[in-house]
């Protein structure tokens, strides 16, 4: 056996290229406490502090350090970077500077003018020449764009579509650097394109092969970027500390390639135990440097900037960049896969102090182990900085070495990718389908002409839902077929070459769709079922306005009559979605999310029959409206837990406030009252949960002296922001939303 | 049978030990002055519902509730209809749901009430002030049914918790502590002394029912302070 394997057990993995296999077989199972944790050494600090001023100097200058115009962003576009140059473990920045913005133009070029000139920047004229005669994504895309799909577009009906920024929502599977070398991996790669050559030349065959060719450069160039350190990375890791490293270079070389929303590091705490636990069998690593080596990494983690517009960072407020990192879970033969480095990535909570990045997300499952449960519970109750998905309702689909990309989408490592596809406006297709296919705001006509409900007259509930279902399913291809576009264009001019190259050569693709204005939508047609809902016509003849009278049930309280309509909307829409073909043999999935996006839905939505007032922000992903949960967190939970997961395979999206007395008298009865409630949920086949412990006087007062907070943390839908990263209006809606309170 | 619900908590995680749910029943014989549920206080304030589908809404959180967890029937005053909880008693054993009581005493112990008091996982009795001349101050009514409460829950021995609200310039000293303490001594049957913080958050519905309130100037009591009297109480209570 080779050095770098040595002391495991082969299996399949030694024939192929199967990390599951590799982690199945070697990694050891950790069901004790947190005692074994250590805190930083003086190493960690003192970069630590470096981190910090970085980090206030940035907020200082308006949220861009700096941003480097002469260069488009590549593999080896820079100089290595360090925070502390002789005091870093783990090598590589973006950049040659910490926190120094790269420019990356390839998914649209205005864009990245744009936000270069936002922050006071010019773009060179380099970078200006060399993109003249490019073509990006973002032009693609708008050359087949039909009038209606721009029209949506422009309504706001199809929104935050991946149409001028990357798509991310890829996850590349950067462990198998760590466990076979690149000089393998490449070897393999250039193995299954002579493969492939053999078949007959079709579209499909070609398109593969180029993709192939385009992967193995970067390989290469991967390869390159790791000798710039000093690293070696055509070979395996040889220990611990390698491993880390080999795994973030990969990850590294992913961003500096592509700039995409969301670009996650996989699940990867289990691997590196691996590692880890052989160094310290050897003797050559003990607790406090394990320790020191994974906050090195999440220290990096924590410095993963890209340059974005004005309007990217309305929809997706705090600067996030999804660093998402999965723990825990079971296996497929039901052993839990906490190890002690789970427990480390959440030590870094505390031993680097909140925050939002790394993204992390406990896999949960009833069956993990009470202490580890505890701990999760623990760090939640103290940071509000982790979320919560259930591993129990993926594991059947995705098995045991999947992990969550951006907030709450599961894709088997290396072996399925994404296609994203933000997401469709629902609460507005029904005030469209109301309005004969016109649209409430701009009175433009979208969809097909159909017939306008008349006003003063009271809606009927059957009536409205078969114009709704017409409508929606109109939408629903038109959707498929836009995203079909995007895609294509996005395969063809900004292909993830190094993402794609740590997959399997032929990948499953899922293309991923959502809903926005869910609850809005559900409580919506319960007023119209329940109520007396009486639409208002402007000077136009367009419904801009209703009277409700009448109470209605109110999705969030655990009340069938109206959860079976919430649960209806996800499962309808799925299977309209599915009934058009998605662009390269990918399988539909469905999410409800929205990330912070709710804001800008809602203020490009009419007043809806709910009693929501035209321009107020929806409530975030599957949440309940703010304040219409009347009785209390579990009713709340119990309404969400309903919605079917068999149809939602890409997320649903649940956010909780409690206030710390509502949950317990004390820090014990805390953790044992929120493991129950994560329990319980669960056990219902939930799918997520972010869950923030704090008071809402609190976050009026972090509004108000920001810099009394400087590293608040809360969990919004399917991430964290710091707090005070949030604009004015987002702060407020956050502060406006229900915290569950002792009553 | 049915009662008159007032509201439903579903996660009422501090009234009582574990996850619970709580169930505020219409009605109060009292009139405490620093009461922030007055609107608990009417006993048709509320809306009617029987035993089988309050059960099976209970029933809803199970998942949540664990071996400590269940419901809570609060109020308002919950044995004013103690009725219509015996009649969910059953129901909830047959879906190995527990119940605590929390309760100010103030009821006749009649059969129903020891029924349900001896089924019920633990207690939660208020003991408002030490003696009867402030119990009739500033409840309206004496101390003696509490005492008869606590006596009967001592006889059969069940599980319960004393609880004191403690309001600035009325009862937060050590010395007045002293005079409840004295209540709780030889009753093997407490197992915990909980101070309850003055608060104001149920001002609003005062100004809401359109009524005085009596403590409108008291300011809530410190959290500083609270924590300070409790450890006095827990201190005193070992040593008794």
């Amino acid at each position: 056996m080779d050095i770098c394997h040595r002391g495991f057990i082969d299996g399949a993995w030694t024939r192929e290229i199967n990390v599951a296999d590799f982690i199945r077989r070697n990694y050891t199972p950790y069901t004790g406490d947190a005692s074994f944790l250590r805190g930083t050494t003086k190493r960690t600090d003192s970069v630590r502090a470096r981190v910090e001023e970085l980090l206030i100097a940035e907020n200082e200058k308006g949220g861009v350090l700096d941003v480097d115009t002469e260069r488009v962003s590549s593999l080896l576009a820079y100089e290595p970077g360090y925070i502390k140059k002789g005091e870093d473990i783990i090598l590589g920045l973006q950049t040659d500077q910490p926190l120094k913005r790269a420019v990356n133009p390839f998914a649209g070029y205005r864009n990245a003018e744009q936000a270069c000139k936002a922050y006071g920047y010019e773009m060179s004229q380099r970078i200006h020449d060399e993109f003249r005669y490019r073509t990006t994504h973002n032009t693609g895309v708008f050359r087949v764009y039909t009038e209606t799909m721009r029209k949506a577009r422009h309504a706001g009906v199809l929104t935050g579509l991946p149409d001028a920024y990357a798509r991310g929502r890829i996850i590349g599977d950067y462990r198998r650097i760590a466990l076979y070398g690149m000089q393998h991996l490449i070897a393999e790669r250039k193995q299954d394109k002579r493969r492939i050559g053999e078949r007959d030349m079709n579209e499909e065959t070609i398109m593969l092969l180029e993709d192939i060719e385009k992967q193995l450069e970067f390989m290469a160039q991967l390869v390159t970027m790791a000798a710039e350190y000093g690293c070696d990375i055509s070979r395996p890791a040889e220990n611990a500390r390698e491993a880390v490293q080999w795994l973030y270079f990969g990850y590294l070389g992913a961003i500096k390639e592509q700039n995409g929303a969301a670009n996650s590091i996989g699940r990867i705490s289990t691997f590196l135990d691996i590692y880890l636990e052989r160094d310290l069998a050897e003797g050559t690593l003990d607790e406090i440097s394990a320790q020191e080596l994974i906050d090195d990494l999440v220290l990096k983690m924590r410095l993963v900037r890209h340059l974005r517009t004005p309007e990217y960072n309305n929809l997706f407020a705090g600067d996030p960049v999804w660093v998402t990192c999965s723990i825990a879970g079971m296996t497929e033969d039901g052993r839990p896969m906490v190890t002690k480095t789970c427990y480390r990535f959440l030590q870094t909570l505390y031993n680097l102090g909140p925050s939002a990045e790394p993204n992390i997300t406990v896999l949960w499952s009833q069956g993990l182990p009470e202490p580890f449960k505890r701990f999760c519970a623990k760090v939640s109750i103290d940071t509000d900085s982790i979320q919560y998905e259930n591993d129990d309702v993926m594991r059947p689909d995705y098995g045991d070495d999947y992990a969550i990309a951006c907030c709450v989408s599961a894709m088997k490592t290396g072996k399925q990718m994404q296609f994203f596809g933000a997401r469709c406006n629902l609460a507005k297709v029904l005030l469209m389908a109301l309005n004969g296919g016109r649209d409430e705001l701009y009175g433009e006509q979208i969809a097909p002409a159909g017939e306008t409900f008349p006003a003063g007259e009271p809606l009927e509930y059957e009536a409205v839902l078969e114009a709704f279902k017409t409508y929606a399913s109109w939408m629903a291809k038109l959707y498929v077929n836009t995203m079909n576009v995007i895609h294509y264009m996005h395969d063809r001019y900004a292909y993830e070459r190094l993402m794609m190259s740590l997959h399997d050569v032929e990948p499953e693709r899922l293309m991923a769709f959502g809903i926005s204005g869910f609850s809005v939508l559900a409580d919506s047609l319960s007023a119209i079922k329940y109520a007396k809902v009486t639409p208002i016509k402007d000077d136009r003849g367009l419904i801009t306005d209703f009277i409700t009278e009448g109470e209605f049930p109110k999705y969030g309280n655990d009340d069938d009559r109206v959860d079976e309509i919430a649960r209806w909307i996800a499962e309808f829409f799925y299977a309209e979605l599915c009934k058009t073909k998605p662009y390269r043999g990918a399988k539909h999935t469905l999410s409800i999310l929205t990330i912070t996006s709710n804001v800008v839905y809602g203020s490009k939505t009419g007043a809806t029959p709910d009693g929501r007032k035209k321009g107020e922000p929806f409530a975030p992903g599957a949440n309940p409206m703010h304040g219409r949960d009347m009785e209390g967190a579990l009713a709340s939970l119990n309404s969400v837990a309903k919605i079917d997961y068999g149809c939602c395979r890409d997320g649903i999206s649940n956010t909780m406030s409690l206030t710390p007395d509502a949950l317990g008298t004390d820090e014990q009865d805390r953790i044992d009252k929120l493991v129950a409630v994560l329990d319980g949920y669960f056990a219902q086949h939930a799918h997520h949960l972010n869950v923030n412990v704090l008071n809402r006087q609190k976050l009026i007062d972090a509004m108000n002296n920001p810099a009394l907070y400087p590293s608040l943390t809360i969990r919004v839908s399917g991430y964290a922001v710091n707090f005070n990263k949030l604009t004015r209006d987002k702060q407020l809606e956050v502060i406006s939303r229900t915290f569950h309170e002792k009553m | 049978m049915a009662a008159v619900v007032h509201s439903f908590e579903s996660l009422a995680a501090v009234d009582g030990a574990g996850v619970r749910c709580a169930v505020f029943l219409c009605g109060c014989p009292l009139r405490c002055v620093y009461c922030h549920n007055p609107d608990t206080w009417q006993p048709t304030a509320g809306r009617e519902t029987d035993a089988p589908t309050l059960v099976a809404k209970i029933a809803r959180y199970k998942p949540y509730f664990g071996v400590k967890g269940g419901v809570t029937f609060s109020g308002g005053e919950p044995l004013l209809q103690a009725g219509f909880i015996a009649e969910t008693v059953p129901l909830l054993q047959r879906e190995g749901i527990g119940y605590i009581i929390d309760t100010s005493g103030h009821v006749p112990l009649d059969d129903t009430v020891k029924y349900v008091l001896a089924h019920a996982q633990a207690v939660l009795l208020d003991l408002k002030f030490p003696d009867d001349e402030m119990y009739r101050t500033y409840t309206g009514a004496g101390i003696g049914p509490t005492l008869a409460m606590l006596d009967y829950l001592a006889e059969i021995g069940r599980d319960t918790c004393v609880r004191t609200v403690i309001v600035p310039g009325i009862n937060d000293s050590e010395a007045m502590l002293d005079r409840y303490l004295a209540h709780l001594t030889g009753r093997a049957c407490v197992s915990r002394y909980e101070l309850l913080a003055f608060h104001t958050m149920g001002f609003h519905k005062y100004e809401q029912l359109g009524m005085a309130n009596p403590l409108a100037d008291v300011p809530p009591l410190d959290a500083a302070r609270k924590v300070q009297l409790q450890a006095y109480a827990d201190r005193q209570l070992r040593l008794a």
